[in-house]
């Protein structure tokens, strides 16, 4: 029945998709040991010393029933141990396909009205479900996660909190028997308190009476977060603070859904059966409709020629950028699949969809080298397939098709970039090859993405100003900024990704920042509206002002409205130093601002970029070298494992006094976990472990390669990617 | 469209796979998206998926279903301090049997004959349906491509 799923050996049990044995670790069994010895040894001196008598002064029932109460407390100890708490098996790396390079950290997801977000577990592959965590200790993502206890040496999660709770339960009744009988006991004895039994009575109840304090102490509050439908891990880290709950259905269904629900399954360890279904051609289609044949005849054999070489070009150097900052992304999945060739198929379907909307290709590649650093890709279009995004531009970007196979690059707005997500994210990432070989055979493709190529950076992204406007589009990219203020703001007001822009955004206008009021005209409102749209009406409103003015007002402000109109790569200490080039009124932004003014106009002026660009790729490298994630979890690389940022190479860097959006964050978080005792401290290990992760991405370096005429810039990325930014 | 009808081929290989994410508007019960996607759309009838995807949620809110028989269980599996899951299966063990046998009925009746395969959630730890969807090997990649390329601009 249990699955033995804690311990230093083997995370996973016979599963494929589980991690690596890990070392043997003594230390992790210590205060495992020392519980069962202290619940198994001073029950069983109890037994043999004080029960005797108790059942001949009062009944026998006594000693049966505390023998009762402690089988009881010893079964859910055991349970606790020694079941899986709901472990993740890790994704197979066909799953991840699509979330290659320049996927999101993270994807929000509607519960019940409310925003939640689901971060991107680089050990695992996949994105977090709601509630979902993953444990440094074991190494794995578990659902519903609590806390690791150490106690039990266990995570505790979906599966086995209700033998947890019982447990606390159970024992804490347990110590007060104990206790109460012993004190009986050594009343009856005041004159004999010299003989064995009762000296060992007493030390039983020294040992009981010690730990009544502290079990107590969990059991109530385990009892409180019961009732309220919550985790020790939502709790700790303050993520309801503000009082909304998705995960909440009223006390008496939480306290049910605890004790009486069915027994979950486990998913590491099942036995698989063998796939003995045979697929065999000839296959069966359904007949096209009307509107499939009129596509098909308007899609006429455009596909194919020249994307494919392209394609292919810019995946190798995709590969090998990403290769100079860290270890190589996963195999294309031309490689998975070798049987079909799928440059060419991705490509058409790129093709077929006609004139791009500007900002789509607003989001360049260039974050390929730090690995999976960047954002928006496939994911916000995931995102808004699956999810209620409604409104009919996603819909026809959405319709992208294959590029969900791949890793697109979506973007700030999520919605518009899928189309021409995969086409730009070929041709922008050729490295070093100018406007030459993206440019030639971008051609008429990439004329119309290159108008709205962005670097990634804020210039070209007033595109995605008008998009983020719309409040359409799901922003992925720069959550990572935007998650110092995780807990709060995030669930409360987060609407789509885009709102983490938006609402940091908002908050310029509230420190009167000149430069960016034009600016922010446009997007602000947009992200209440798309709160309120989604959220509840007031709620957002009320609390996310609250919740992110009352934090951390001038970091999150202007390095929100900067990310907002920047390029979703766009790191939050790149942010940070804007932001502090904002707060100082410096000249050099106040250009790519108009820029984004510009939008609706001609051409941003040249000279704001190569400033910011030099900024940014000071600010890259050092935030790409510093952001190799310390903290176990995150071990490969990729874009969404950027976490702990180390902030002070970056700061050092930085223009301005740009404050560490990473280094706010994480110290931050950290205190709160880390607070309290056994339990907080697990779940502050959790919850911690979540808060300085969810900080900045590094951000490629750029610097501007002008080049004459055509309108278009290029623009060289540290990794050598190339982008094109129109003029 | 169906232009393998003058191309006997025998075999077929894997061309893509298709996630199914979830569906998490109502909170964390097992619910999976039956929005259609549109690598399907040249595949498969967009009815037929949805209710297969629609059976699938409802096999799992009944694994789910908070009733008299889930708390009769954990009544007695507390009673025989937990020995009793090591003779009898839970409920939700039971359900996730009879999920597996109509996933091997859909994709014997109505998914490999259309070239695609559903893989049991479970494999996947309940995050995502996974379709794999197959190519005749040897043929043209573009027809595929095209034909689901044409499916999406009809979107």
């Amino acid at each position: 029945m249990p699955g033995f799923s804690s311990g230093g050996v083997g995370g996973g049990v016979g599963v494929p998709a589980s991690a690596p044995p890990r070392p043997f670790r003594p230390s992790r069994y210590v205060p495992v040991s020392a519980a069962t010895t202290f619940l198994v040894g001073s029950t069983t001196l109890f037994f043999c010393f004080t029960c005797p008598w108790l059942s001949e002064y009062f009944s026998s029932v006594i000693p049966i029933y505390i023998a009762v109460i402690f089988l009881f407390t010893l079964a859910n100890f055991c349970m606790a141990t020694f079941m899986d708490p709901g472990v993740f098996p890790r994704a197979e790396e066909d799953e991840d396909k699509e979330d290659d390079f320049r996927a999101p950290l993270y994807k929000t997801v509607e519960i019940k009205g409310i925003q939640v977000r689901m971060k991107w577990c680089s050990t695992c592959r996949f994105y977090r479900p709601p509630r979902c965590s993953h444990c440094s200790v074991c190494d794995n993502c578990v659902e519903d996660f609590d806390h690791h206890c150490p106690w039990v040496n266990n995570c505790i999660g979906r599966r086995n909190y209700r033998h947890f709770f019982l447990f606390l339960l159970s024992l804490t009744t347990h110590i007060m028997n104990v206790f109460g009988f012993g004190l009986v006991y050594v009343l009856h004895h005041r004159q004999q308190l010299d003989t064995p039994h009762a000296a060992v009575t007493m030390a039983v109840m020294c040992v009981a009476g010690l730990f009544f304090v502290p079990v107590a102490g969990l059991t109530g509050f385990h009892i409180v977060l019961v009732a309220r439908g919550r985790t020790t891990n939502e709790q700790v880290t303050g993520k309801f603070r503000g009082g909304v709950n998705p995960f909440t259905n009223g006390c008496l269904r939480n306290i049910s859904h605890v004790l009486c629900s069915s027994q979950a399954p486990r998913y590491m360890g099942r036995w698989r059966s063998p796939q003995a279904m045979e697929v065999q051609p000839p296959f069966l289609r359904p007949p096209l409709t009307e509107a499939q044949l009129e596509a098909k005849v308007l899609d006429n054999g455009i596909q194919n020629d020249r994307h494919s070489t392209r394609s292919k070009s810019s995946l190798d150097q995709m590969e090998s950028q990403s290769a100079d900052a860290e270890p190589p992304p996963p195999p294309k999945p031309e490689l998975r699949y070798p049987g079909l060739p799928r440059a060419d198929t991705e490509e058409s379907s790129l093709l077929t969809e006609a004139p791009p909307t500007p900002s789509m290709y607003k989001y360049r590649p260039a974050y390929n080298s730090p690995g999976r650093n960047h954002t928006a890709l496939t994911h916000p279009n995931k995102m808004i397939r699956g999810e209620s995004l409604d409104s009919p531009s996603p819909s026809i970007l959405m319709s992208s098709r294959q590029p969900n196979y791949r890793s697109e690059p979506s973007s700030l707005d999520g919605a518009t970039v899928v189309g021409g997500g995969v086409g730009v994210r070929r041709g922008g990432v050729e490295r070093g090859e100018g406007p030459g070989g993206p440019g030639g055979t971008t051609g008429g493709l990439s004329g119309g993405m290159s108008g709205y190529s962005l670097t990634g950076r804020s210039y070209t992204s007033y595109p995605s100003s008008l998009v983020l406007s719309t409040g359409g589009s799901r922003s992925s990219s720069l959550r990572s900024a935007h998650t110092a203020h995780n807990p709060l703001a995030t669930l409360q007001s987060e609407g789509t990704t885009d709102t983490s822009y938006k609402s940091l955004a908002n908050q310029t206008p509230r420190n009167g920042s000149l430069s960016y009021d034009s600016l922010l005209t446009p997007s602000e409102s947009p992200e209440f509206e798309s709160a309120a749209h989604e959220l509840s009406p007031q709620k957002p409103h009320a609390l996310f002002p609250s919740a992110t003015v009352t934090s951390q007002p001038e970091v999150v402000s202007p390095s929100t409205r900067l990310q907002g109109y920047t390029s979703p790569f766009l790191s939050a200490q790149i942010a940070q130093q804007r932001e502090g080039q904002l707060l100082q009124g410096s000249a050099t932004f106040s250009s790519p601002h108009r820029a984004y003014l510009r939008a609706v106009s001609p051409p941003p002026p040249s000279s704001g970029p190569p400033e910011i660009q030099h900024l940014l790729q000071h600010n890259q490298d050092s935030s790409s070298r510093a952001s190799r994630n310390p903290s176990s979890s995150s071990s490969s690389p990729g874009v969404r494992s950027l976490e702990p940022p180390v902030s002070p190479p970056p700061r050092g860097l930085s223009l301005g006094k740009s404050h560490s959006y990473t280094g706010e964050a994480g110290p931050q978080h950290k205190p709160r976990p880390a607070g309290g005792g056994t339990v907080p401290g697990g779940g502050g290990a959790g919850g911690g472990q979540q808060a300085p992760q969810s900080t900045s991405r590094p951000v490629l370096g750029n610097h501007t390669t002008s080049k004459p005429g055509g309108g278009v810039k290029k623009v060289t990325g540290v990794g050598g990617t190339t982008y094109e930014i129109s003029v | 469209m169906g232009t393998e009808m003058g191309q006997k081929r025998h075999s077929a290989s894997l061309a893509n796979k298709v996630f199914i994410q979830r569906d998490y508007s109502e909170g964390t019960t097992c619910k999976f998206q039956t929005k259609f996607p549109s690598e399907l759309e040249s595949r498969i009838e967009r009815t037929l998926f949805e209710d297969t995807v629609k059976t699938l949620n409802n096999y799992y809110a009944e694994a789910e279903k908070i009733g008299g028989q889930s708390y009769l269980e954990g009544c007695l599996a507390c009673a025989t301090a937990y020995l009793i899951f090591l003779c009898v299966e839970t409920r939700y063990e039971k359900v996730l049997k009879k999920i597996a046998k109509y996933i091997q009925e859909q994709n014997e009746k109505i998914y490999a004959p259309r070239g695609l395969l559903i893989t049991d959630p479970i494999e996947r730890g309940m995050r995502v349906i996974e379709i794999s969807i197959y190519e005749d090997r040897g043929s043209s990649g573009s027809s595929s491509g095209s034909s689901s390329v044409s499916g999406s601009t009809a979107r």
